[in-house]
């Protein structure tokens, strides 16, 4: 169902479907995650977003957007892995349902190729004054961020436990190093990224024949070709848990714990893997939220996740500091009862129905298809959603078992309030 | 069965209103793997003082206890519900909100069982004194969580700030001390009261045909028995015009401090469309001010005094009605008397034709999009049936909505019923 295209310097999918009222584009850029340019790739993708030397500041640019019907406009960052990926997406109305052709899939991919090619210059740099305005924007996401104790807390997890590796460089920057990137500098990063970031172009809408003509025409960049490493396995060098525990003034303690795995998205274990986490914490029927929240009433919520790109396994718990050790033992209980094998086929049957359900769902969003597209393309793993769930469906109770076996927990960060005291 | 057709937006929707009350709207979407079922009672945090069925006293119950009843609703006698859902392939939630307490599932499979659990579950209750007091502990977890949300703080503060008497006044999952002296009897009280098929709605969205999907719900119903109901009768709050509070601030331990102004309107509308057509032109007017494309935003950013976390909304529910406008800001004080100013002056600022036209685009082309997905359709379709309107007439309202509709609405705003509420960090 989906049609793949080379194109100048990116590849071009398309996933035909008239079903949404809107089309979706998503370009996505790749590069390595790396210490030294966290930080400007993050900064840029703020400062791309402000201006176009058509529309040449955030409220031109944000009117021309109203006149194309609300069309969305937005630039995300995030890791996948070891590599750095700049989203930058766009949806807008389909001209079936508006009063008169309005054009819009030519116009804003056209405003999708003037963020990279006219960007608003003085002095061989963006304009000073939105850089200025962009740092600040991203320097108060960063501090509200981290106001935000729930992914304060999981940030911290990986901090400590990623320390002097992959996981460890946090993929939306360094406060500290915003206000040191010049405007030259972060155009010439844009250069850079223009040269030698991996490019792909997903579409999803009700697609139209001349559609890749439009494309060719509008779109274009440079024709190199990367191969960047995303999905990895987490290794520590450490030999003993780490633990780590923060006090603030707040209320309810966030219990956060990392996990080795030995496996990753590209592993052939990868599946019983997916199962296992299933069983383990991943959905409300899991063992955790079960266990933990309505049989010891100890949380709201409680869930595991398998972060398939950095091959390791997150736990997160919002609890009482009292309930500290008693919500360690009960989570440290499920994973040593699953190694030892206790577990029957109605468990792993229904783990199984829950992660198919969740596959098919994403097949009525428009994101979703295209963000298990893309983990698909830069992993080269070519399969389709059936030859997935037919995967998942083979995965026998000793598999599980085996990838369970593997699992040991490395780091934990807990947040907590003031009061607390070690001999809880 | 009654079918409507929606051309502009190519939609058909179906209803019939069940012999026992309950109101069924089913809308089939082509090509969608995805089934979503909403099944929506007229009971939310804000109904706390109403007569029981068959009682003839108004009864005071402890705020927080429509919240509580929809956690407790998913324990069957013969198991769980979201366990039951989980068997058949699904995936199951619910939400309280204000006026109103909805239940959902979301399946790709076995359909037709989804909806006869999702009524059987929520048409049947279970509870025991220990499984009650076993949900404290829960509750009490989820309300310790929103404690240390500094953007929750901040929004519902200001709220807060607007009401003397006014239950929306009271988060809706309570208070500790609330969660505490909720018992069984009490949850049964609201459950009889509120959850009979006459006070609520069911929807449900996707990859459904209309025909069979009424028939299986008509015989689900008709093997039901529900006694007689009355309207029911909730007590009429009696609100004074002044705010509660004209200003608030709350230091946590945070960094980035937030500012919202509210702004309470007591003149309340009673006609669903005349209620419509206000929203409309208020969320209008709002952009044409506040939104990016906005002389004052475009200012405001430039003088550092907000950032992208700003935003202004218009909140109108059953009986009670508010603006707030504010977000992440490092001056909070220069920000609140920019807005106070903007609030007090509001006759001077001009409206333009341009601009009418050119937001009245945007948000055309939001409301078509919002019916791109299932869960956005079934949740707007809620919201709004409770409130007499029919989502599918947002968008000829919207059409037919003219620059003098805005001008008249700058009259609701006066300083008088204005309040701030400030998050500082700890050491400010």
């Amino acid at each position: 169902m989906e049609n793949v295209y080379q194109m100048a310097g990116y590849t071009l999918h398309l996933i035909p479907t008239n079903k949404f009222k809107t089309m979706t584009i998503s370009l996505r850029l790749q590069s390595p995650l790396l210490k030294e340019t966290t930080t400007i790739r993050t900064l840029l993708t703020f400062v791309l977003m402000a201006a176009t030397q058509d529309y040449p500041s955030t409220k031109a640019l944000a009117a021309y957007l109203d006149e194309n019907y609300g069309a969305s406009l937005s630039t995300h960052i995030h890791t996948k892995g070891q590599s750095h990926i700049i989203n930058v997406t766009t949806s807008f109305v389909n001209d079936a349902y508006l009063p008169s052709p309005e054009h819009l899939l030519e116009k804003q991919l056209q405003l999708i190729s003037d963020l990279f090619y006219r960007p608003c210059l003085e002095n061989d740099g963006f304009q000073q004054s939105i850089v200025q305005l962009k740092k600040k924007e991203l320097q108060e996401k960063l501090q509200a961020n981290k106001d935000d104790k729930f992914s304060y807390s999981l940030d911290k997890l990986f901090e400590y436990m990623g320390r002097d590796q992959i996981l460890g460089i946090p993929g939306t920057g360094y406060e500290e190093e915003i206000q040191k990137i010049t405007s030259q500098q972060l155009y010439q990063y844009l250069q850079k990224c223009i040269e030698e970031d991996e490019k792909h172009v997903y579409v999803v809408g009700d697609i139209p024949e001349n559609f890749v003509n439009i494309f060719e025409r509008i779109l274009k960049f440079p024709s190199h070709c990367h191969d960047y490493p995303s999905a990895y396995i987490f290794k520590s060098p450490r030999q003993d848990l780490l633990e780590v525990i923060e006090k603030q003034d707040i209320t309810q303690s966030k219990l956060n714990l990392g996990y080795q795995i030995q496996c990753d998205f590209t592993s052939p274990s990868h599946y019983a893997f997916t199962v296992f986490n299933a069983i383990f914490g991943g959905f409300s029927q899991s063992r955790l939220f079960k266990v933990v929240r309505e049989k010891h009433s100890l949380c709201y919520y409680v869930s595991s996740s398998y972060d398939a790109f950095n091959g390791m396994m997150i736990v997160n718990a919002g609890i009482e500091a009292k309930d500290y050790h008693k919500t360690l033992s009960l989570i440290e209980n499920q994973l040593t009862d699953i190694q030892a094998g206790h577990l029957n086929e109605e468990e792993i049957h229904l783990a199984k129905m829950m992660l198919e359900n969740a596959l098919k769902k994403t097949n009525d969003e428009a994101g979703s298809m295209i963000a298990l597209a893309y983990n698909r393309d830069i992993t080269h793993i070519h399969e389709t959603s059936e030859e997935y769930i037919e995967k998942l469906k083979n995965v026998t109770l000793e598999e599980i078992v085996e990838v369970a076996k593997k699992v040991k927990l490395d780091t934990i960060y807990f947040l907590t309030g003031k009061e607390f005291h070690e001999s809880h | 069965m009654k079918a409507i057709k929606y051309p502009t937006l190519k939609e058909t929707l179906y209803f019939e209103e069940m012999p026992n009350g309950l109101k069924v709207y089913l809308l089939p979407k082509a090509g969608f793997s995805k089934t979503y079922g909403l099944f929506s009672t007229r009971f939310g945090s804000i109904d706390t003082t109403f007569v029981p069925l068959h009682e003839e006293k108004m009864l005071k119950v402890p705020d927080g206890i429509a919240h509580f009843l929809e956690h407790k609703m998913f324990e069957m006698q013969d198991g769980d519900a979201s366990e039951a859902f989980a068997k058949l392939g699904a995936s199951t939630n619910a939400f309280t909100s204000s006026s109103r307490t909805a239940y959902l599932f979301s399946t790709t499979s076995h359909e037709k069982e989804c909806i006869s659990l999702l009524l059987d579950f929520v048409q049947d209750i279970y509870l025991t004194d220990e499984n009650v007091e076993k949900e404290k502990g829960i509750i009490n977890q989820e309300i310790g969580m929103y404690d240390d949300d500094p953007d929750w703080r901040c929004y519902f503060g200001s709220i807060q700030n607007l009401y003397q008497n006014h239950p929306v006044k009271i988060d809706i999952a309570g208070t500790v001390e609330t969660v505490a002296s909720i018992n069984k009897a009490t949850l049964e009280k609201c459950y009889h009261t509120f959850y009979h098929p006459s006070n609520m709605m069911l929807f449900v969205v996707g990859n459904i045909d209309a025909h069979e999907t009424m028939n299986l719900i008509r015989e689900n119903q008709q093997q039901k028995h529900f006694s007689l109901e009355n309207p029911i009768q909730r007590a009429i709050v009696d609100e004074p015009l002044d705010v509660d509070q004209k200003e608030a601030i709350l230091h946590m331990d945070v960094t980035m401090p937030k500012m919202i102004v509210s702004m309470k309107i007591n003149d309340i509308l009673t006609k669903p469309q005349e209620r419509l057509k206000r929203e409309l032109a208020m969320n209008l007017l709002l952009d044409i001010f506040f939104a990016k494309s906005s002389t004052l935003y475009d200012e405001w950013l430039n003088e550092e005094l907000i950032n992208d976390s700003f935003s202004a909304q218009f909140i109108q529910e059953r009986d009670y009605c508010f603006l707030q406008i504010g977000g992440d800001t490092l001056y909070p004080e220069r920000l609140k008397e920019k807005i106070f100013y903007f609030i007090e002056h509001i006759q001077e600022y001009d409206i333009h034709q341009n601009d009418f036209l050119r937001l009245k685009k945007k948000t055309m082309g939001i409301l078509i999009s919002l019916f791109n997905s299932p869960e956005s359709i079934a949740n707007m379709f809620s919201r709004y049936y409770f409130e007499g309107i029919m989502i599918f007439d947002l968008i000829d309202c919207l059409d037919s909505l003219t620059i003098e509709d805005l001008i008249s609405l700058r009259k609701l705003f006066d300083l008088q019923y204005t309040s701030s509420y400030t998050i500082l960090p700890q050491n400010e």
